[in-house]
């Protein structure tokens, strides 16, 4: 399938819309007091529709200036997205603003309306009235929010066809960076399509294959993959809301089953969820067979979840070898590798020591195990192993950053140019430049990369990236006793990944501890939308931090790993008191716990 | 696609055959928490245990498949421990069966209290 004919996004979409006017380009199934109604969406609608939207956008000048998309259906989603390639316009997919838009500080789509400098935001009647409130209380009311799912709202008949070129912007994918630094990584038409044939090559997708997914349309896999692929095959994708799913995994597996889903897949812990969820009689009514590529990605792949999920879904017809892990991130648009389809993926045991030194050294004593699932070959991209100090290729087998070049890698981070440079234009043994530096760890082994761990602090729990320093920034807000406190926020490995928190107070005393772990408890499992089962408040100056000011997460954690780090009040969920806590089983786990029961710990 | 009710007709029942929320409650946060239910203190709130968006709207799903309620997503954040969950549930759902309604919630949680 050669697509080189098309220089853009927008050309192909319209050449799809020429050719496929009546076939479906998208179902939404959306969630009803009634029960679950399919709204279909077929590539001729879609057409006249963006055309109808882009003419919107004319009329407010948009040019090429990024366009806010805030929306629920993945429908209206879709047609504002092509609205903006029709007008030229830079597509920015962002969550709707929500609750937590009432602190404008902790607000992801805040921090990014505010950092493109937006003047239009484009979203639907539903949520239309939050998100002009939450123009109004982060002091935009110059930006417009346009109602896109009104029909009166733009004439598809004036819409004027735009001259877009290869290297200009298709859309910001702000997927990576903290909110307090929000990083809107471009997306080239270039990009676009080089990333779409890379997919198709990775996963031999073909016009009989079927998209479903719960994903985000903000998630670069889920707006990449599961809503774009698709439209760049000629084919047809299902969406279930990620609020549906993640009441009931079910729905998504049923979604599979009855539009004979092909394709789809999302984050490892999604599949966790499933197995955990979903009931016996539930799988023997459902027939998962025509499922061949379940994708893992966006975060570590575990192969004790692949395991449980085939062996739970295997009465439904699941076939093993359809798990599908891949390796890929938002600066290269999407996939950078990947397993052959229809073959089982790949596995090794590696030395667990040697591992968390960042070494590689196949499997020594039966202990010290550590089985890592390889994330397949790469495709139409250059991938180099680099040791991030002296910026020198490594050989085959060494532990290093994963760095990348091609077609895929995107220009940059908007209005960045300082990390940009930093990031996309590294110079590998000082010979040859335009380097991805992916802040990944990994190694190449036969052939297959394995990705070992990260090089930057970032956290990544239930798909989702989470910055240590937005985490440590809003924990010193739930008090006046922690406003003058450093954090250290990072995350361990025990059986899955863990937030842990280590924070200094001052001037509370110790009944008040407990409140302020509490608080700060609720705050990072409600706004940061992970657990927060471990806690340690600790003295002024335990947290420890270089000679410039900068905490030392990862001696934190090591310190914290060992056992040295103990909290005036501490509280942890029982895994990671199992790993880190291990010492204390010896000398008799109560006498320790003056609290008792399950509470905190108090010296 | 939406599910049968007979599909999601499990609730724990207790020697005598009756309904009992309680148990069921503690059972879902166990799973969901990954701890054992009687480490968990009713008066505790929630997100001391590692309560998540995740885990708060699958306890929300299982609700509405059990009781046929519909309940806000932030309904763990508005009543954040058990107790003023249980108290929250009492009110909102007068369709439990006499012998396992209001009063077998409430007393249900004594002995958990005891439990600490």
């Amino acid at each position: 399938m050669s697509e080189s004919r098309f220089a853009t996004f927008t050309e192909l979409l319209r050449a799809r819309a020429a050719e496929l006017a009546d076939e479906d380009v998208h179902i939404f199934l959306r969630d009803t007091a009634g029960g679950t109604v399919a709204e279909h969406l077929t590539y001729g609608e879609l057409d006249r529709e963006a055309r109808r939207i882009a003419a919107c956008l004319q009329e407010y000048g948009v040019g090429e200036q990024p366009v806010l998309l805030v929306y629920s259906s993945t429908v209206e989603f879709l047609k504002a997205f092509a609205g903006c390639l029709y007008a030229g316009a830079v597509a920015v997919p962002v969550p709707l603003p929500g609750e937590a838009g009432r602190d404008k500080r902790l607000n992801r789509t805040t921090a990014v309306l505010q950092d493109t400098g937006a003047k239009v935001v484009l979203t639907e009647t539903a949520a239309a009235p939050e998100v002009a409130l939450w123009l109004a209380r982060n002091s935009r009311p110059d930006a417009a929010c346009v109602v896109s799912d009104v029909p009166a709202i733009g004439d598809a008949d004036a819409w004027r066809p735009v001259t877009v070129r290869q290297d200009d912007y298709a859309f910001l994918q702000y997927t990576s960076g903290s909110v307090s630094e929000p990083r809107g990584v471009t997306v080239t038409h270039r990009n676009l399509l080089a990333n779409q044939a890379a997919l198709q090559k990775l996963l031999r997708t073909t016009r009989e294959d079927r998209f479903g997914s719960w994903l985000p349309y903000f998630h670069d896999m889920g707006l990449v993959a599961h809503l774009l692929h698709p439209v760049w095959l000629g084919t047809h994708s299902v969406q279930v809301t990620p609020l549906s799913f993640v009441k009931r995994p079910l729905r998504w597996l049923q979604a599979i089953d009855e539009y004979g889903v092909t394709v789809g897949g999302g984050p490892n812990f999604c599949y966790d969820l499933c197995v955990r969820r979903v009931k016996d009689e539930q799988i023997a009514a459902l027939d998962l067979s025509r499922w061949r590529l379940a994708l893992n990605g966006a975060e570590p792949v575990r192969p004790e979840s692949l395991d449980e999920f085939a062996a739970r879904f295997a009465p439904a017809g699941f076939r093993p070898e359809a798990l599908r892990p891949c390796y890929g991130l938002a600066e290269a648009t999407l996939v950078v590798s990947g397993g052959t389809p229809g073959t089982p993926h790949v596995r090794k045991d590696f030395d667990k020591s040697a591992l968390e030194r960042d070494r590689a050294a196949g499997a020594g004593t039966e202990e010290r195990v550590q089985t890592l699932v390889g994330c397949g070959r790469p495709v139409d991209i250059e991938v180099r192993i680099v040791d991030p100090l002296t910026h020198h290729e490594l050989p085959p087998g060494a532990v290093g950053e994963i760095w990348l070049r091609g077609y895929s890698v995107a220009r940059g981070y908007w209005k960045r140019p300082t990390e940009t440079i930093r990031t996309f234009r590294a110079s590998l043994n000082d010979e040859e430049s335009g380097f991805l530096r992916t802040g990944d760890l990994g190694m190449f082994d036969d052939g297959e990369l394995y990705v070992t761990g990260r090089l930057k602090e970032v956290i990544i729990i239930n798909g989702r990236n989470v910055y240590p320093q937005d985490i440590e920034w809003a924990a010193r807000t739930v008090s006046p006793a922690l406003t003058f406190g450093v954090g250290a926020a990072f995350s361990v490995d025990a059986g899955r990944e863990h937030l842990v928190l280590i924070q200094e107070v001052r001037g509370a005393g110790s009944a008040e501890l407990r409140t302020v772990a509490q608080k700060i408890q609720a705050l990072i499992g409600k706004e940061f939308e992970i657990p927060a089962g471990n806690v340690l408040l600790v003295r002024p100056g335990a947290v420890r931090r270089t000679s410039s000011g900068k905490v030392q997460r990862t001696l934190m954690r090591t310190l914290f790993l060992d056992g040295v780090v103990r909290g005036e009040y501490e509280v942890l969920t029982p895994d990671v008191r199992a790993l880190a806590r291990a010492d204390d089983a010896l000398f008799g786990e109560d006498l320790l716990r003056p609290e008792g029961a399950d509470g905190g710990r108090r010296w | 696609m939406t599910v049968p009710s007979a599909l999601t007709n499990t609730h724990p029942t207790t020697a005598g055959g009756g309904v009992l929320p309680h148990e069921w409650l503690m059972d879902r946060l166990s799973l969901y928490l990954r701890r054992a239910p009687e480490s968990i203190d009713p008066g505790v709130p929630l997100a001391e245990y590692g309560m998540d968006s995740v885990a708060a709207l699958s306890l929300c799903g299982d609700l509405e498949d059990e009781f046929g309620l519909e309940v806000e997503p932030t309904l763990l954040w508005d009543h954040p421990t058990v107790t003023a969950l249980v108290r929250h549930l009492e009110q909102v759902l007068p369709a439990i069966p006499p012998a396992a309604g209001a009063g077998a919630l409430s007393a249900a949680l004594a002995p958990a209290r005891d439990q600490r």
